[in-house]
């Protein structure tokens, strides 16, 4: 982890293109940070991130006017509330404690280096799965060297084959039933094992309740591409699920063929 | 749809293409619409939208929300703090 970001002297650190957002103008980015200005909407009423959006005095804050001390007394009051949050989405993603722990860092390392490019009141958790994913992509994809699926071109072969599996559904709702008893575990594992765009996609959609293009601006995708990543990362998740639940003797061949 | 509309009516292959679309409340007003009612009339396309609908709730019920291990919250705090308390050096210094 290289923490030398955080040196005082880097206040005006160069945040890669793909980190700017909105409040500063920067032409060619393409997606505009703006439009996700609506957390509260999506979000679990019991979640801690949650203010009321008039009454925050950190929503109304003057970039321009702010003090280093007071930016980052407000990122710690704004971000730290998050971290459950990041580490929990990083140990999904990388897979591994001590890799979500990098992660995690380098995330508030360049999110605190960027603050002042991020615009008060809007989506900071959506900001913040940005750089994560941004900084996971750049750090330690280039560790793994994954060929990269071509994604678009085969919502295609998805879709005739979802289209074909249909005609034989018989006793799905067996199987729906034995899936039900899977332990957690068991579906960590099966996320761990799909590829991690649609491990980072389905996790957005699932249990952050994004939305399709909230997850394309995350992701810096165009939104069909998310959704072909769903669908995609979906049908290999219910698969595994369901070899797991033949492993466990959940049910049997007979259930699933039908 | 106008791609739904043409054809007049609601088939299977239709349906399931869009279920996740559907289940994850993307589905356009009038999409939704037609889904619904095709799923009230068809079993084996309430099965599947059944099973899209559990593995999103299976997704979401296994991850949870873990607490960070408190050294990474000390960690990423002393950062920040120290940040605030050098700053003021860095403020003196005509720019």
């Amino acid at each position: 982890m290289t923490l030398a970001t955080l040196a005082p002297t880097d206040a005006g650190v160069r945040v890669p293109g793909a980190l700017r957002f909105a409040g500063h103008s920067s032409p060619g980015t393409g997606l505009s940070w703006t439009s996700m200005t609506n957390d509260e909407v999506t979000e679990p009423a019991t979640d801690e991130s949650t203010n009321d959006e008039s009454t925050n005095p950190d929503h109304e804050v003057d970039v321009e006017q702010e003090t280093e001390a007071e930016r980052a007394a407000r990122f710690q009051r704004e971000a730290m509330p998050l971290l459950d949050q990041m580490y929990s989405a990083a140990l999904r993603t990388t897979r591994n404690p001590t890799d979500a722990e990098d992660l995690v860092q380098e995330t508030y390392a360049k999110a605190f280096a960027a603050f002042h490019q991020y615009r008060p009141g809007t989506n900071l958790k959506a900001w913040m799965y940005r750089i994560l994913t941004n900084t996971y992509i750049n750090i330690y994809r280039k560790k793994q060297r994954q060929p990269l699926e071509s994604d678009a071109a085969e919502v295609e072969d998805y879709q005739l084959a979802r289209a074909a599996q249909h005609s034989s559904t018989g006793l799905r709702s067996a199987e729906a039933e034995a899936l039900d008893h899977l332990p957690d575990s068991d579906v960590k594992r099966a996320l761990a094992s799909i590829g991690e765009d649609f491990r980072m996609a389905v996790y957005l959609a699932d249990v952050e309740g994004y939305s399709y293009k909230e997850i394309a601006e995350i992701m810096e995708t165009p939104i069909g591409t998310v959704m072909s990543r769903l669908h995609r990362g979906r049908k290999q998740l219910r698969d595994l699920l369901t070899d797991y639940a033949l492993e466990r003797g959940f049910i049997n061949e007979a259930t699933v063929k039908s | 749809m106008t791609e739904w509309e043409r054809q007049g009516e609601t088939d299977c292959a239709q349906v399931v293409l869009r279920l996740f679309e559907y289940v994850d409340h993307e589905a356009a007003d009038e999409d939704g619409r037609r889904i619904r009612e095709h799923l009230d009339a068809c079993g084996s396309c309430l099965r599947e939208y059944e099973r899209d609908l559990l593995l999103k709730e299976l997704v979401k019920r296994a991850c949870h929300r873990e607490a960070a291990p408190e050294t990474l919250r000390s960690q990423i705090m002393a950062r920040i703090s120290t940040i605030q308390v050098t700053t003021h050096v860095v403020r003196e210094d005509p720019r």
